[in-house]
């Protein structure tokens, strides 16, 4: 963990030597977001609600998913698939290998995108909007579910990150796939999984298990009914659902770094 | 002392996707994907004894990059075996890399944005190196490499002669006791390429580290190696010192007189009329037939001589025929 930290901090130092860049970057994050949300928020202005979702439980959901991928996508961003595809082409992989350290440690500690933190403060902020508009009657047992759902998250977008950095040993072709996972399924999980038709939904229900990190977790967090008639205990799939994932994405990455030991791309 | 590099019937083989040509083909190679085995590596058998300096040499495509990435542990080998160091590099990676240094040719170690001395200090810490024998080991690689203008700049505006030295110098703090160069004066001014070769001259002789370095730059080997591996189409085609290789495949010895006088066919047994402009006349002669004094001594009984100079055939010329004619194949 020491060689993480320190990874990390060179990270840091290195993009805060363009302070400027930093700034910007970080404010047209934040921006673009903000106007993706607005756009939520008109519309739901206009008709009031969707499929018997409020505007402010809508922003739930939102805020959930746009703060814990922000998040992942700082820890993880040494995966993101784009980048990490390109740099093992030009030969960056086969520089940590060559170090007498594990290699999936020094990935999380090569990138450590600061400007991400625009997408967390903005999802954070949505998220509180939500939580006023709301006012959900919180038990004790809410207030400590709610972090084991924002891990969960944080760990199956990461696992999909993982998952695409290792496919990019393979092919560089696949990437956009990927992104459709990771950059739609949040988008996706933004909104009551009930709208979408049943084999989108079961897609993401038995395929990819998206719809047990976010939907049926608020179900439980905001007393929603639950239309889909999942048992009772399915909001608390989230952890497993999440961990799984994630899990699963480092046994294929391991077996990715074999390949790529084999066939060096 | 037993061998520090042993490697027997190596070979790496990697699949290669054949693409159909054409819309059609674009189509078939959407589908379906076809494959055929490009050998990198066939067949490689050599031992390294701990302080040699090996060259090893193949034009593009030969293997060489395939081999040392073997030997350094990125690849896995299609077959044979490979013992550095008494490691299996791919197999126990952290160990070993631990105990080798590695400057890949146009790639840095070193941290972009990072001034070149924190860099030097988090491979420190990565490669768990005492302060004391860190302190030592960078004292003497900034005096023979001349890092100290450049260590507090970051990596990102060093020149490319600068880099290679920052790089020689983070793969060695760790005291490895082999050193992988491939193409380590790629790219570099006359200056430039001098200060590297003295310094892997240096590391060799004053560490005894062993070093086996590839390159395009034959004047590399002549200066650093006494030992060279040749490489082609992936098979091994020399494996022997670089001076007997000039004996056996050097070719013609170059002879250049300057006669004081004009002679109209200035012939002498032995030797052939290359060149001629004026009183200057250039001889070639082959190692075998005569030697240069003898030579000399059949033309200054004939002609009148005011100066002359032998010519020994370069390296590089030399390497070339072997690749072209493919004079050591079949051997």
């Amino acid at each position: 963990m020491g060689l993480y930290f320190r990874l990390i901090s060179v990270q840091i130092r290195s993009q805060m030597q363009y302070r400027l860049q930093f700034v910007v970057d970080m404010l047209a994050t934040m921006l673009i977001s903000v106007a993706s949300f607005f756009t939520i928020a008109f519309v739901m202005q206009r008709f009031g609600s969707v499929a018997g979702w409020s505007l402010g439980e809508i922003a739930f959901l939102y805020g959930m998913v746009e703060t814990s991928f922000g998040v992942m996508d700082l820890l993880f961003s040494g995966f993101d698939p784009g980048n990490f595809g390109r740099q093992t082409r030009l030969g960056r992989f086969d520089q940590l290998l060559l170090r007498p350290a594990s290699i999936t440690l020094q990935v999380f500690g090569s990138e450590f995108t600061l400007r991400r933190l625009g997408r967390i403060f903005q999802g954070a902020a949505v998220f509180f909007f939500a939580i006023s508009l709301v006012k959900p009657h919180w038990t004790l047992p809410h207030l400590l579910f709610l972090p084991f759902v924002f891990l969960s998250q944080v760990l199956f977008f990461g696992g999909l990150f993982i998952i695409g950095a290792a496919l990019s040993f393979w092919t560089l072709e696949a990437l956009e796939i990927v992104n459709i996972f990771t950059y739609g399924g949040t988008e996706m999980m933004a909104y009551p999984m009930h709208i979408y038709p049943s084999w989108l939904r079961n897609f993401f229900t038995y395929i990819l298990p998206a719809i047990f990190l976010n939907y049926t977790p608020a179900i439980y967090l905001l007393n929603k009914p639950d239309p889909l008639h999942f048992p009772a205990y399915t909001p608390f799939l989230a952890p497993l659902a999440g961990f799984g994932v994630f899990f699963a994405a480092l046994a294929f990455w391991n077996y990715g770094i074999r390949h790529y030991q084999s066939s060096g791309t | 002392m037993p061998p520090i590099i042993q490697v027997s019937h190596l070979t790496k083989y990697f699949k290669v996707s054949v693409h159909h040509r054409g819309f059609w083909g674009a189509f078939r190679n959407l589908i379906s994907r076809q494959y055929r085995l490009a050998r990198a590596v066939d067949g490689i058998t050599f031992q390294v004894q701990p302080g040699e300096l090996v060259g090893y040499l193949g034009p593009n495509g030969a293997g060489k990059s395939t081999t040392i990435k073997m030997l350094a542990g990125l690849l896995v080998p299609s077959g044979g075996e490979i013992l550095v160091n008494g490691y299996l590099p791919w197999r126990e990676r952290q160990a070993y890399v631990a105990k080798i240094g590695a400057v890949f040719g146009q790639r840095t170690t070193l941290w972009w944005d990072l001034p070149v001395i924190e860099s030097l200090e988090l491979l420190q810490y990565i490669y768990r190196i005492p302060g004391d024998r860190f302190r030592r080991n960078l004292d003497e690689f900034r005096q023979v490499l001349a890092l100290d203008s450049f260590l507090d700049i970051p990596v990102r505006a060093l020149s490319l002669g600068q880099r290679m030295r920052a790089d020689l110098c983070a793969a060695l703090l760790h005291d490895p006791l082999l050193l992988f160069l491939d193409e380590p004066t790629i790219g570099l001014d006359v200056v430039a390429k001098e200060r590297i070769r003295q310094f892997i001259l240096h590391i060799n002789r004053a560490r005894g580290v062993t070093v086996l370095l590839t390159t395009h730059d034959l004047s590399d080997v002549e200066k650093l190696c006494e030992r060279v591996l040749i490489i082609d189409h992936g098979q091994l085609l020399y494996d022997g010192e670089l001076t007997s290789l000039r004996d056996r495949f050097g070719g013609k010895r170059r002879l250049l007189v300057d006669f004081a006088q004009e002679y109209v066919d200035p012939q002498v047994e032995g030797a052939q009329i290359t060149v001629r402009e004026g009183s200057r006349v250039t001889y070639e002669f082959e190692r075998n037939t005569i030697t240069a004094s003898g030579l000399i001594s059949r033309l200054s009984e004939l002609y009148r001589i005011r100066d002359l100079e032998v010519r020994e055939p370069e390296i590089e010329e030399t390497v070339r025929r072997i690749y072209e004619q493919k004079l050591l194949e079949n051997h």
